[in-house]
């Protein structure tokens, strides 16, 4: 085997690779991520569009736009950060929708059989013992901000705000849930769906904190013609399947 | 002390195979570069491990592959002096030397280290370090470090090598010195003829990994049987004398060996100093009468001991004196024409003698 | 735009983080390299390959094999936990152990360069004046490696203060415990008005390095000099 031309060919099939058919960038927060793969997968198998999708903290996302990254379409967690964009008219106003909901759950590691019921007040700090709460970082996260809204709303928040491990994004959250690092986490119902590792202990009221809400728009500077189909079809009957069956709501 | 020496070792395509036995004293490693003399005392140091073989020093076995010994260098109390000196850059001149007592094994003896500084003349140099140090002054440096490590046993390999001439007087002045003042017997690798003729009390001469010949200094310097492993070095003898007299007029100096008398210019030595001269085959001419107004001041009388093999229409021809033996190469129609025999009464004709101080 | 209470917390904490990572990182690199510079084992290549893994990998991989490894659940974390009572998880020595295992890489080349550059010739003298193994390489090898070690060490020490990937990924960003200078700064970036704070803390990152930068090159060219052999009053 020739090693110099086995090189060249590789470099060059990853260079021109990304010179394909028309390809749409979709920045979405982290925990999108099954649900909206699959309906991703789903259309671009319908449209033969080629569309890559980026996940992470909706505020990094958000971040990411301001400096200019090539995005088409942004689906964040919070209604903050896309009103923040709107403020900069980075996206266009009028694409702009309500998406999704979702709702927020206490967690533990699948193995533990620990009972909890979320009440103004509930012994979260004695459940905790000397391990850490898993969150999301309630500074800058949206998933992070709505559980400390939540937390403060039952009144516990002081007794364990020091007993927080504050992560990037709510993945690594339930990451640490799965691997039994901390006996407790706060994520998304989404979330907790979707990792065998966990189990939910109780969800948190809805009136505790403010209504999570997944809002999407195409970006100002998109220049694809899809964009907007993308988003057309994410909220149609066939998107809407997916969704719930990962356990997301409709907003409206 | 006794150094007993039978190595074997391959090294690429050179095989070292060297056998021999040493006493107290100087004795000489001497041979053309390339011999394995370095070999053999990095063998004897334990920086170089032989095939098989053994090496006993004093009784003590510092290796032997038959009984599987091979004692670590550290702890075979061997000092050595390396060709490149080796001191250590990041430790002043008082460093390197109280180094060599860190480690070493022997109890210390009261007032070593100031006379071993007073022998070599280090007072001056103790603050400094290696690296502003001139050749000469790492040696003598290099000597005092492995002096005060209490060897039993010291090495030096060419030290003189990397000097220039006058450093080299200079040094050989303290090698000579120490070698008298300090009872360690001292194994010296050189290939330099004067240093060996000079320092030298037994001499293992060694070629292409072997050692052909082992015995008195005099002896082997002055045969010329050898002249392959001894290289570029020319037959002759050497022989022992000592001053007598001095013509200060004339700048000359006499002296006496075991056969007779030589008058000697340009002698840097007092009376009753010992001294070795060297008398090149090729400075010896023979006269079968004793010559009239000639200019040559040294004229010996003796015998004619044998006539060597010829080579190149030369033949050398060994003159007893005394106790003593001359060498002198003649052609070999001066053989035929003077009749020249064994036990045939000569005389021999002096014209240049090399002198070193003992 | 002098820096606040927090701020300076937040300092200290990255200082004690990268100090300790490279003080504990330190024996372990020495030997690593000098094995690397004079033996030759079976494996040896893997092994190097192995060491300059944190170099290669992102570091959130490696931040998530020190979450396998050092975790609560993990096999280190647990033999730590029963045998010393020791916990590095959320803790800033779980930090300190996501900057030395970034930095290890680097460190381990510097020391193991200044390992292949010293003349052998004189640690066969120091063994002819009788220092055994350990005694030749505590004095001789290793003070002439000196310069070596400390370029390894500001190496090390740059990086861990830096290091951002693994840390958030492996003890999360903890306020006081695990956030360290890198974490506090990206933190700040994505709280809309932090900016002001997050540019205070970057300058203050600045001034750090360049204080470490200047030390080290004063330590590295004294134990230089040291070795070269200038006289104390700097003659050469």
């Amino acid at each position: 085997m020739r090693l110099v031309p086995v090189v060249f060919s590789l470099l060059f099939s990853a260079v021109s690779s990304g010179a394909n058919a028309e390809g749409m960038i979709v920045l979405a927060a982290a925990s999108l991520k099954d649900a909206l793969d699959e309906a991703v997968r789903t259309f671009d198998a319908n449209t033969g569009q080629n569309t890559k999708v980026s996940y992470g903290a909706s505020s990094a996302l958000a971040r990411q736009i301001e400096r200019g990254a090539p995005a088409d379409l942004f689906l964040s967690a919070d209604v903050e950060w896309m009103d923040y964009l709107a403020g900069r008219k980075l996206i266009r106003t009028e694409t702009r929708v309500d998406l999704l909901t979702n709702r927020l759950v206490l967690i533990s590691p699948a193995a533990s059989n620990v009972t909890m019921q979320i009440a103004p007040g509930f012994p979260l700090a004695a459940a905790l013992g000397n391990g850490r709460l898993a969150m999301a970082d309630p500074d800058y996260v949206p998933a992070g901000k709505y559980g400390r809204a939540a937390l403060q709303s039952m009144g516990v928040w002081t007794s364990v705000s020091t007993k927080i491990a504050p992560s990037e994004d709510v993945r690594a959250a339930l990451r640490l849930v799965a691997r039994g690092e901390t006996p407790l986490g706060i994520v998304y119902r989404t979330d907790a769906l979707a990792e065998r590792k966990v189990r939910i202990v109780a969800e948190f009221p809805a009136t505790s904190h403010p209504l999570i809400v997944y809002p999407a728009a195409v970006t100002a500077v998109s220049k694809s013609a899809a964009a907007s189909r993308l988003l057309d079809f994410l909220r149609s009957p066939a998107a809407r399947a997916i969704w719930i069956r990962h356990g997301f709501g409709r907003a409206n | 002390m006794t150094l007993t020496v039978d190595i074997e070792r391959r090294l690429g395509s050179f095989r070292l195979k060297t056998a021999f036995e040493a006493g107290g004293g100087v004795t000489a490693l001497f041979g053309r570069s390339g011999a394995g003399k370095t070999s053999v005392i990095n063998a004897i140091a334990g920086i170089l491990r032989p095939d098989s073989g053994c090496i006993v020093v004093d009784g003590s076995v510092l290796f032997d592959s038959k009984r599987g010994i091979d004692v670590p260098t550290p702890r075979r109390r061997v000092g050595y002096v390396f060709q490149e000196a080796r001191l250590f850059p990041h430790l002043s001149v008082q460093g390197n030397l109280r180094y060599a007592r860190l480690f070493s094994r022997a109890p210390e003896t009261a007032g070593h280290f100031e006379h071993v500084v007073e022998l070599l003349g280090l007072a001056q140099l103790l603050d400094r370090r290696p690296g502003n140090l001139s050749a000469g002054e790492k040696q003598r440096v290099a000597i005092g470090r492995a002096l005060l490590s209490e060897p039993r046993l010291l090495l030096l390999d060419e030290p003189l090598a990397s000097l220039d001439t006058h450093r080299r007087s200079e040094i050989l002045r303290y090698i000579e010195l120490m070698r008298d003042e300090v009872k360690i017997p001292i194994l010296y690798v050189s290939h330099a003829v004067d240093e060996v003729v000079r320092l030298a009390d037994t001499v293992v001469l060694m070629s292409a990994g072997e050692a052909v010949a082992t015995g008195a200094a005099d002896e082997i310097m002055g045969r010329s049987d050898l002249p392959g492993a001894a290289g570029p070095f020319e037959g002759g003898a050497v022989i022992d004398a000592r001053v007598v007299a001095q013509d200060l007029e004339f700048d000359l100096a006499t002296l006496a060996f075991d056969g007779g008398t030589l008058t000697v210019p340009n002698v840097d030595a007092l009376p009753g100093e010992p001294v070795r001269v060297r008398i090149r085959a090729r400075d010896v001419s023979i006269a079968l009468e004793r010559p009239q107004r000639v200019s040559i001041q040294n004229v010996l009388e003796g015998s004619i001991a044998g006539i060597g093999v010829e080579s190149g229409g030369v033949v050398e021809v060994a003159i007893s004196i005394g106790a003593a033996v001359l060498r002198s190469r003649v052609t070999r129609r001066a053989v035929q024409q003077l009749g020249l025999a064994p036990g045939q009464e000569v005389f021999a004709l002096v014209k240049a003698v090399s002198l070193d101080r003992r | 735009m002098f820096p606040t209470l927090e701020e300076l917390q937040i300092l200290g904490l990255s200082l004690k983080v990268a100090l300790w990572s490279v003080l504990v990182s330190l024996p372990l690199a020495v030997a690593v390299a000098y094995s690397l510079a004079r033996v030759n084992f079976p494996g040896k290549t893997l092994f190097d390959a192995a060491v300059h893994l944190p170099l290669v990998l992102p570091p959130v991989v490696v931040g998530y094999f020190l979450l396998l490894t050092f975790g609560r659940r993990g096999p280190v974390g647990i033999l730590l936990e029963e045998w010393f009572g020791i916990v590095v998880m959320f803790k800033w020595t779980g930090a300190a152990i996501a900057a030395g295992v970034m930095g290890f890489p680097l460190m381990v080349r510097a020391v193991r360069l200044s390992f292949e550059a010293i003349d052998r010739k004189l640690e066969d003298a120091a063994s002819t004046l009788g220092a055994g193994p350990l005694a030749v390489f505590a004095t001789v090898t290793l003070p002439l490696a000196l310069p070596g070690v400390l370029t390894g060490m500001l190496l090390s020490f740059a990086r861990g203060l830096g290091e951002f990937g693994a840390t958030i990924t492996f003890v999360s960003n903890i306020p006081g415990e695990t956030r360290t200078l890198p974490l506090a700064i990206y933190t700040y970036t994505q709280v809309p008005g932090g900016d002001e704070s997050a540019l205070r803390l970057s300058l203050l990152a600045v001034v750090l390095s360049l204080a470490a930068l200047f030390v080290s090159e004063v330590m590295v060219r004294r134990a230089t000099r040291r070795i070269m052999g200038d006289d104390a009053d700097g003659r050469h």
